[in-house]
């Protein structure tokens, strides 16, 4: 299982850069939330433990590492309003250059 | 210990009437406080010591000796005719308080540095005085020359200091310590250790640098543009005096070898000719005399370079006598630029009738320099000659510093003749030039050091001063110095070739039309163009490597990381997990977990495929929520939750910027996905390959085994009295992480709504430049959902009941928090969601309407306030911040089973409230119709001008 959850993070991973680089903004934005995805799903299967039943207290079974899906439960909503920055500024930048295409807004660049 | 506590309060000191007399009473106190100071340790030192980073070996401390006292009176002391001096000099500038402000703070500067105890603290204050000394030069910041060489003195002394903070951390590191007394304790360590020559490279830059050593020394004549008063104490007598004092002072340490001998003669011997030489060549007075600075600190350096006793002797007389002829020189040069208007001699000539009290001084003064008897210089002059004919050299050597030392001093007469001579008699070169002599107190200033220029070398009970330079070499030197401060020794080699070079000073002097060309000629100004110029362009060139397209960055990136794994790996596979597909004890966990990888990856390339973005968003989400399927199976209920909801909220705020974009340019830019790059698909190949290769290795090699885990694990019931171990970390034991974290998602909220409606309307966006002037009557046009179109009625109650449900779950979320899966950002993100789904439905106007009591603000900052206080109630009750108190079992509320009023609970309140406030207003700033608020606005706009123009008629 290991080596799948590996290959499809890795696939996962590789679409989000791909649309990153794409030209259009909303595409770019939706890289950003699929790169996101990746880094949480690795993040959660690198706990500690292979759980069998939820992480609560006096289980019966062996559990999950609670740490990691701590930490995962923050990002996810850290990276949501993170995500909401980006698209505001994308927005505001395309309006600006009247553009959708990323590639005609180099203003920043000189 | 004196000097430090009037340098504390001196820099608090309010420098109000500022004016020289008032103000030298802080040097004055400092002089006195370190002469009492030196009378109090006679011939043992003062420390003192304040742990500064315990951690990293680094104290505050302060060392006073003999050397310390000498260079801190002599800093100190022409401190005090300087303020005087330049009391007079700005008599009718109202803005020279800043000038005395730098002053002060440069002297307090100077003198940390000599009295500093260890190579920190001195770098600190070496620092201060550069940067202090940069203010001073450009204190005439409208000038080009004072900026330019202000730059250029900063440069040249910033660079040395960094070099000085080097060389000081390898010495401290070789010595054990930095402080004085263990560096003096481990002088053999250092001298043989194999480091010794970097040590000795870095502090001997440092203090070159500072002490303008050839070919460092241009930033000196630069810093001329300086106020004079500025010139005559910094570049003559104190800060230029910074260099030599930190090789005199580790000269016990370092010094005594062949390489610290070398370096420092040469070095010194070089500088000593070459400034003399170009001083002559000034036309400049203030230039000539910053020449003749550089001459003299290149003697100084040649002496700590001697390993004799006489050397030392003859340091202590040369900086003494060096720090009274200059500073009476310099002033003397003010003087005249003053009261004339000009200090070029090519200008000035006869000013002996006009300025007569000042011709008196310049002659004095220049006799010293000169290094005629009875003059202090003289004997300054015979000790180095003495020096160089020591018996311990060999003779050629020998002989060729004689020769240097005797050309220099000739040298030096013929400058001495220019300041006296080209100066003050014949008549004017320019006739317009005409001086009157400077009121008394400006005068005395420079009277006094040239008196005591004379009555050093004219008194006959100087016991107690020779014994006082005595110590003072003593403790540069490492061992008994005698120093005797007569002038008649016999006469001896030195006397004759002190003869000498007075003879040969003066022929050259006669014949100094021939010698003096005042011309451009090469220096190595030219040098530090060059240096600076290729600075300029190397950062020309390296910002052109910005090409500004994201897929060239992230290209970078990805090789980088290749390069990083292949360059780590080292080509060593680690013990990697059996291959094996699935666990045969989990098989059916395993089984949804492929399918929803397959479906993840699945969704992922949809996104890419589909062609318009509304399709692709939906796919987004179709990813979010299989990867929740995933997550569930961990098995990770709330991580699940959290996903889910998080999910369709992003899928709502998605399709909402969607919308805000202008149709035709989102079909612009969707007829560009039909070009498949290969960059680009090569980027994103190697990036997926590198990822999987690495979680493969690091999710089936790291150690299963957790660290605190167990402990929250065992610890979650008992201490915070929760079931859910996921939430018991989030909540209490990582307490401070969430209340940061909701801060910072707080923030995101604000950023967007900042960035649409302050940084959008100061650009002129139209959009943005729409507020809330809606009419009250026209709220009946408000009747349509995003998109503009109308909704039906049925949809519309069922939506209206979704609210009142959605602050249930949520509220069942942030009470049972701690006994099942689902917590307060769970339930910040259902009435999120619920909100948002009004946001669709009703449009923006209505929404706002009937949600009256949403505001976004209020409840961002309820959120975090009430983690702040319920934190600080239970530091109250339990001692330490965010403590987890069950405050229903304290007060003895009957709550059923299951539910508790703990400081949990009114934490997950607080997470909700804080993302309920952070996504209305996500949701409120992207959710305002641009194309209808705009529509609408004009329609208010027309209505209103119509009704101007009625009640005009």
């Amino acid at each position: 299982m290991v080596l799948l959850t590996s290959i499809g993070i890795g696939m996962l991973f590789g679409v989000a850069i791909y649309q990153m680089l794409q030209r259009n903004v909303i595409r770019s934005a939706i890289g950003i939330i699929l790169l996101g995805n990746a880094i949480n799903l690795f993040l959660l299967a690198a706990g500690s433990q292979n759980g069998l039943v939820p992480a609560y207290d006096k289980a019966k079974d062996v559990m999950p590492d609670a740490l990691p899906q701590a930490f995962v439960l923050t990002a996810i909503v850290i990276s949501m309003g993170g995500v909401a920055v980006i698209l505001a500024m994308l927005y505001i930048v395309s309006a600006r250059y009247g553009t959708g295409d990323l590639d005609e807004i180099n203003g920043l660049k000189h | 210990m004196g000097a430090l506590l009037v340098w504390v309060l001196r820099k608090w000191m309010p420098i109000t009437a500022a004016r020289g007399w008032l103000l030298s009473i802080f040097p004055l106190m400092s002089l006195g406080l370190l002469g009492r100071a030196w009378w109090l340790v006679e011939d043992k030192y003062l420390s003192w010591s304040w742990a500064w980073v315990p951690a990293a070996n680094l104290n505050i401390s302060f060392y006073y000796d003999a050397l310390s006292a000498l260079f801190g009176l002599m800093v100190a002391g022409i401190g005090v005719l300087i303020l005087i001096y330049g009391g007079y000099y700005f008599a009718d500038d109202k803005d020279a308080n800043r000038f005395f402000a730098y002053l002060l703070l440069f002297m307090g500067m100077m003198l940390g540095v000599v009295v500093a105890g260890d190579l920190i603290t001195m770098f600190l204050f070496w620092e201060g005085t550069s940067i202090t000394s940069f203010l001073l030069v450009a204190y005439k910041y409208k000038y080009e020359s004072a900026r330019k060489g202000a730059f250029k003195a900063l440069f040249i002394t910033g660079g040395g200091g960094i070099a000085l903070l080097a060389g000081s951390l390898f010495l401290g590191h070789i010595a054990g310590g930095y402080d004085f007394k263990t560096i003096f304790s481990q002088a053999e360590v250092i001298q043989q250790h194999e480091l010794y020559w970097v040590v000795l490279g870095l502090i001997a830059f440092g203090a070159f640098t500072k002490s303008a050593q050839v070919p460092a020394h241009i930033w000196l004549p630069a810093a001329m543009s300086a106020p004079t008063p500025a010139s005559a104490y910094l570049h003559s007598a104190t800060m230029v005096k910074a260099g030599i004092y930190l090789l005199a002072r580790l000269n016990p340490a370092l010094g005594g070898t062949e390489s610290w001998f070398w370096l420092l003669s040469t070095v010194g011997l070089v500088t000593m000719v070459t400034g003399a030489y170009w001083g002559i060549q000034q036309d400049d007075l203030k230039g000539l005399l910053a020449y003749s600075t550089i001459s003299q600190l290149g003697v100084l350096t040649f002496l700590i370079g001697q390993e004799t006793e006489i050397a030392f002797k003859a340091l202590v007389i040369g900086v003494i006598a060096h720090a009274l002829f200059k500073s009476a020189l310099f002033m003397c040069a003010g003087i005249i630029d003053h009261e004339t208007g000009t200090r070029l001699l090519s200008r000035l000539g006869g000013l002996r009738q006009s300025m007569p009290i000042t011709f008196v001084v310049v002659v004095m003064a220049g006799l010293s320099l000169a290094g005629s008897p009875p003059m202090f210089g003289f004997l300054a002059k015979e000790t180095l000659l003495a020096t160089a004919v020591h018996p311990t050299l060999s003779t050629a050597t020998s002989w060729l510093f004689v020769l240097a030392i005797v050309v220099a001093a000739a040298f030096k007469l013929v400058q001495a003749g220019l300041v006296i001579v080209d100066v003050f008699m014949g008549e004017p070169r320019d006739k317009g030039v005409k001086g009157h002599e400077a009121p008394w107190g400006m005068v005395m200033a420079p009277l006094l050091p040239a008196l005591a220029s004379m009555g050093v070398g004219l008194l006959p009970n100087t016991a107690i001063v020779a014994t006082f330079f005595g110590k003072a070499a003593e403790a540069a030197y490492g061992d008994k110095v005698k120093v005797s401060l007569a002038l008649w020794t016999g006469i001896n080699i030195p006397l004759l070739l002190s003869m000498g070079a007075i003879t040969a000073g003066l022929i050259l002097f006669s014949q100094r039309s021939w010698l003096i060309k005042r011309e451009e000629r090469w220096s190595f100004n030219r040098v530090y163009d060059g240096v600076l110029g290729g600075m300029d362009r190397l950062a020309f060139w390296a910002t052109r490597t910005q090409t500004g397209y994201l897929r060239h960055y992230l290209a970078v990136m990805m090789v980088a990381m290749w390069v990083l794994v292949l360059l780590l790996w080292r080509f060593d596979w680690p013990t990697l997990a059996p291959f094996e597909l699935f666990d045969d004890t989990r098989l059916e966990f395993d089984l949804i977990r492929l399918v929803s990888l397959v479906t993840i990856v699945a969704a992922a390339v949809t996104t890419i495929v589909l062609k318009r973005d509304f399709g692709a968003i939906l796919a987004l989400g179709a990813v979010g929520l299989s990867v929740a399927v995933y997550m569930a199976v961990e098995p990770a209920p709330d991580v699940a939750l959290v996903q889910i909801v998080v999910d369709l909220l992003a899928t709502v705020i998605l399709v909402l910027a969607l919308d805000r974009l202008p149709r035709e340019q989102r079909r612009a830019a969707q007829t560009l996905q039909s070009q498949i790059s290969w960059l680009r698909a090569g980027i994103a190949t190697g990036g997926g390959l590198l990822v999987a290769g690495m979680s493969y290795m690091a999710l089936s090699t790291r150690p299963r085994v957790s660290l605190v885990t167990p402990y929250y694990e065992q610890s979650a019931k008992a201490l915070t009295g929760a079931s859910d171990i996921v939430g018991a970390v989030i909540v209490d034991f990582r307490a401070l992480d969430t209340l940061i974290e909701i801060t910072v998602f707080s923030l995101a909220g604000i950023g967007v709504f900042t960035l649409f409606r302050w940084a959008a309307r100061k650009h002129g966006d139209h959009e943005a430049a729409v507020a809330n002037r809606m009419e009250p009557s026209l709220a009946a046009l408000m009747q349509f959902s995003i998109g503009e179109r109308p909704v039906s009625a049925y949809l519309q109650a069922v939506v209206t009941m979704v609210l009142p449900v959605a602050l249930v779950i949520g509220g069942i979320h942030m009470l049972y928090g701690h006994e099942q899966p689902g917590d307060g950002f769970t339930a910040g993100v259902i009435i999120s969601l619920a909100i948002g789904l009004w946001y669709v439905v009703f449009g923006f106007r209505e929404t706002r309407r009937r949600l009256w009591w949403l505001r976004p603000h209020g409840f961002i900052s309820l959120g975090v306030l009430l983690v702040i206080v319920t934190g600080l109630i239970s530091m109250g009750v339990e001692g330490y911040f965010l403590a987890s108190v069950d405050f229903g079992k304290m007060i003895g509320l009957p709550l059923p089973e299951g539910m508790k009023f703990s400081s949990g609970f009114l934490f997950e309140v607080a997470i909700a409230s804080a993302v309920v406030g952070g996504v209305s207003l996500i949701l409120d700033t992207l959710g305002r119709p641009a194309a209808l608020a705009v529509q609408i606005h004009r329609a208010a706009q027309a209505e209103f001008d119509e009704a101007e123009k009625m009640d005009s008629q």
